[in-house]
């Protein structure tokens, strides 16, 4: 019989690889950095978290019982306390803020621009409109993407942190939510093959899942683009 | 006292209000005035297990529309339910439903194998997509139902506490042998003020504080079809064991 769950992980590695060579990948880890387009990007990042957060809560309410309760598990680091930070996520991405002279009130009254709005909603269609298992890997593709164990070169968190070290002479360690991220999101994208083991029996499941995972990644390479065109216009 | 303090006052005592009517309406005097039979306890204990499922994929949609602090509120009322205070020895909603079944000689398996009741399915798809509406609306659909089952505001007490004594009158099981009422009974005393908290920050509009009633009345109303779903299950059945 086919290796359905271990065929769909191999696909899932090399799409989450080739984000990278996606020209709006590209474009955006080669935008230079100021401090200006470093504060932009920490802000949104701090918006892009609060969607992370909407979109796992809707992926919960559609989620069978067990599947619940390990999305629950996760959302205690993102939501409520991550032991490795000592703090949510959220709090983390704005006290990363303070390393480049951002204040909390820089993160409350930032505005969402326009074509990452238009990314935020489509990420929310996925998680509220699409069977559960396409939800799911819609939502844990953007923290495989972020597995620097699968992806060469480094997931995204780490080589925007080496951005921040290498074009603002900020160390990594010092970009607090960028490092813990680095730990966090290989964790949880690890947890995943149980829940493709328990719950990927027929193709159908599989086709179901990689939807999910093509959206995702469509909707991540438009994110990236939006962030990268909007950093280069920051003189 | 301000505008704004009178307002919420105001809303509360009409969320407290419409929950205590609720026990006056016709499936609610109809599920209450059942005797249960062991049989029709079993089915009862089934369904409500289901109905247990449906507040989880409730409250999931909830935290998903909700803003950050709120999203955070949810997350802690549902380790009580998804997950239990390991802590203090207390396992999740769904396997006390379970284990309660036990006492009304239900085994796991009866759980797996006993098909949603049809009009209860029907319930469960209205209240998801009550939960999938704007946040206001969409918590109190899920926060009112935890207030109707508050033995601090429903006078005569909460729906756990009057099924609870029902078990006991026609079964002989005290409330201590049912051990998900027992809980129901004491956590959503606790549960109830989730509402209340959210609307001191969020309700501080006249259209934020109907957008609230809004979702609460809608709830109700499917919280009244759905009990009068159970009691038609219960009446079906045989009325002696």
């Amino acid at each position: 019989m086919m290796d359905l769950v271990g065929d769909l992980l191999k696909t899932l590695d090399q799409m989450v690889n080739d984000q990278f060579e996606s020209i709006e990948f590209k474009n955006f880890l080669g935008v230079p950095l100021t401090l200006e387009r470093g504060r932009f990007y920490v802000v949104q990042n701090a918006l892009y978290t609060s969607n992370r957060r909407d979109c796992w809560g809707y992926v919960q309410g559609a989620a069978p019982l067990p599947v619940k309760r390990v999305i629950w598990e996760h959302e205690s680091d993102e939501l409520v306390n991550d032991p490795r930070a000592g703090m949510d996520h959220y709090t983390l991405t704005v006290k990363q803020g303070e390393v480049i002279g951002l204040k909390p009130e820089d993160f409350e009254k930032a505005e969402v621009p326009a074509m990452v709005r238009a990314c935020f909603y489509a990420w929310h269609h996925v998680a509220l409109r699409s069977h559960w298992l396409t939800a799911y890997t819609a939502s844990h593709m953007l923290e495989r993407r972020n597995n620097g164990k699968i992806v060469k070169g480094g997931g995204m968190s780490y080589r925007v942190g080496k951005k921040f070290e290498n074009e603002l002479g900020i160390s990594l360690k010092r970009m607090i939510s960028l490092d813990v991220h680095v730990v966090a999101d290989t964790e949880h994208s690890e947890n995943i093959s149980e829940i493709f083991e328990r719950y990927i029996k027929t193709p159908e499941d599989r086709d179901l899942a990689l939807q999910g995972a093509r959206d995702s990644m469509a909707i991540d390479r438009a994110y990236r683009g939006a962030l990268g065109y909007y950093m280069a216009q920051i003189n | 006292m301000g505008a704004t303090a009178n307002g919420i006052e105001v809303l509360w005592q009409e969320l407290v209000r419409m929950c205590n009517e609720q026990f006056q309406s016709a499936p609610f005097q109809r599920l209450l005035g059942i005797k249960f039979t062991k049989e029709r306890a079993q089915h009862y204990s089934i369904q409500m297990a289901y109905y247990v499922q449906n507040r989880r994929d409730g409250w999931g949609y909830v935290q998903g529309s909700a803003p950050l602090d709120i999203k955070q509120l949810i997350w802690h009322h549902e380790e009580d339910e998804l997950i239990g205070q390991k802590a203090q020895g207390k396992v999740d909603h769904m396997t006390l439903a379970i284990k309660e079944g036990e006492v009304f000689g239900l085994t796991a398996q009866a759980f797996e194998r006993t098909p949603r009741l049809e009009g209860g399915e029907v319930c469960f798809s209205a209240w998801v997509r009550l939960a999938q509406r704007p946040w206001l609306e969409a918590i109190a659909g899920s926060a009112i139902l935890e207030m109707r089952n508050s033995s601090e505001l429903i006078q005569g007490g909460s729906l756990s506490r009057r099924i609870a004594a029902m078990l006991e009158r026609d079964l002989g099981i005290p409330m201590k042998k049912q051990i998900n009422n027992a809980e129901h009974v004491v956590m959503d005393i606790e549960h109830a003020h989730l509402l209340m908290q959210v609307a001191r920050k969020y309700a501080t509009t006249e259209p934020a504080r109907q957008a609230i009633l809004r979702g609460a009345r809608e709830s109700l109303m499917i919280d009244r079809v759905y009990r009068g779903h159970l009691a038609d299950m219960m009446t079906a059945l045989p009325d002696r064991d």
